[in-house]
């Protein structure tokens, strides 16, 4: 049992969910800390799309919306659009990602955070985001729809 | 005496990764010849095969890995031997975006494009190390 | 009552190993199993990563029944398995398969052809068996 994390096990995978982040539909998480909010990719979608080998991100002062675009993450099997979950503008890129795109993969809720965002309205943002009781359920459903597939 | 290079992929059967390191490897083998470079098993290796222990202890090797996860060179410096370079297929995918295989046996022409591609590294890091670069 | 006892899932451990053209053979019958025969019921286990001490891989093989699949006697991912996670449920070598049942292993390792087509049917319908004895023994 794991503090910081809820953990499920299907096959041979374990799927993690930082307790303390929040969480958006499209697998991004976000976690405040200073009045900054850090934002990364969920260990389901890298689990999912496979080793990151591209980011195309937008660049420090860029001004993103809720739910905007926000880059693009590309694998061997997959390119997928990334969104902000939050309004705001982005005050740093995570500078370890450019030599090593699969520190998303490795460590998605830690080393692996994509950008930093000087946030618009935190609180109106966080409202309509999940937090990780609510958000664990709904990524089994996905897990159990992903292996129904088969 | 020249010593062989012994080149071991992670083989990774999940990801295309795995054959691509393994068709380069096999393509370098078939260009240079036996007498210079030559593979085996990681598995054989790692389950204290005598002969394959004396083949890798005895010669230089270089480690294919799919990703960055290294299993090929853990494996092999979990043994005491030092891996003289230790390439990634994932890097040489990062040089050649446009060439994306099509299945994880099945490479299709773009998958083996990215094969002569790492193949070409490979023998690129043959020759570095044979001229005595560490 | 019985049936919550019943393993969901198989584990299929290929050796992959390169030096001999049965070790590529172990890839494609493994991959012809997990992605058409028993999709669904079969997992792989990478041995690579399964060696390296990868706790997913490990702790799967230990919980569940695992068929290993080696390309000859020497038996690499048998060994493997049983040192690592307990023995398998089945270990399939494919040398002693083919001779067995009189079909040529591949002349390449490096490619397989249309007439290998066999030897990878054989191989597959070999654990295909394994494994839903598995599932329907428990």
């Amino acid at each position: 049992m794991n503090d910081d994390f809820m953990e499920v096990t299907y096959d041979k995978f374990t799927f993690r969910v930082r307790r303390d982040y929040w969480y958006h539909p499209e697998e991004c998480w976000a976690k405040e800390k200073d009045g900054i909010i850090t934002v990364g990719v969920t260990d389901f979608l890298q689990k999912t799309v496979g080793d990151v080998a591209f980011l195309e991100l937008p660049g420090a002062g860029t001004e993103l919306s809720r739910e905007g675009e926000a880059g693009t993450m590309e694998t061997i099997k997959a390119t997928v659009a990334l969104i902000s979950p939050v309004s705001g503008k982005i005050q740093e890129v995570n500078p370890l990602l450019e030599e090593n795109p699969q520190l998303i993969n490795t460590d998605p809720y830690g080393e692996g955070w994509v950008f930093r965002v000087n946030p618009n309205d935190w609180g109106a943002d966080r409202k309509v985001l999940w937090d990780a009781q609510t958000y664990f359920p709904k990524m089994e459903a996905k897990i159990k729809a992903e292996m129904a597939k088969k | 005496m020249k010593k062989k290079m012994v080149i071991l992929p992670c083989s990774v059967i999940g990801k295309a990764y795995g054959e691509m390191g393994r068709q380069a490897i096999y393509e370098l083998i078939e260009d240079l010849g036996e007498e210079q470079a030559t593979t085996t098993c990681l598995a054989r290796l790692m389950i204290d095969d005598p002969e394959t222990k004396g083949l890798v202890h005895e010669n230089l090797v270089i480690t294919v890995d799919g990703c960055a996860r290294d299993c090929a060179r853990k494996n092999v410096e979990f043994t005491g031997k030092t891996v003289s370079s230790a390439l990634r297929v994932i890097d040489v995918f990062k040089d050649n975006r446009d060439l994306k295989p099509e299945g994880i046996l099945e490479l299709g022409e773009p998958g083996f494009k990215l094969v002569h591609h790492l193949a070409r590294k490979l023998r690129e890091e043959v020759d570095r190390l044979n001229r005595g670069e560490a | 009552m019985l049936d919550q006892f019943k393993p969901l899932k198989v584990g299929i451990i290929p050796c992959n190993g390169e030096e001999i053209c049965e070790g590529t053979l172990t890839r494609f019958a493994c991959r012809k199993v997990l992605d058409s025969l028993r999709p669904g019921d079969t997992v792989t286990i990478c041995l690579p990563l399964f060696i390296a001490g990868d706790k997913g891989e490990q702790n799967f093989a230990k919980t569940f029944p695992t068929i290993t699949v080696d390309g000859g006697e020497k038996r690499c991912s048998q060994k493997s398995t049983e040192r690592l996670s307990g023995r398998p449920r089945y270990a399939v070598v494919i040398s002693e398969l083919l001779k067995e049942k009189g079909v040529e292993p591949p002349s390449s390792r490096r490619k397989l052809t249309a007439q290998d087509q066999t030897a990878i049917d054989l191989v597959a319908e070999d654990i295909v068996k394994k494994v839903d004895e598995i599932l329907e023994k428990g």
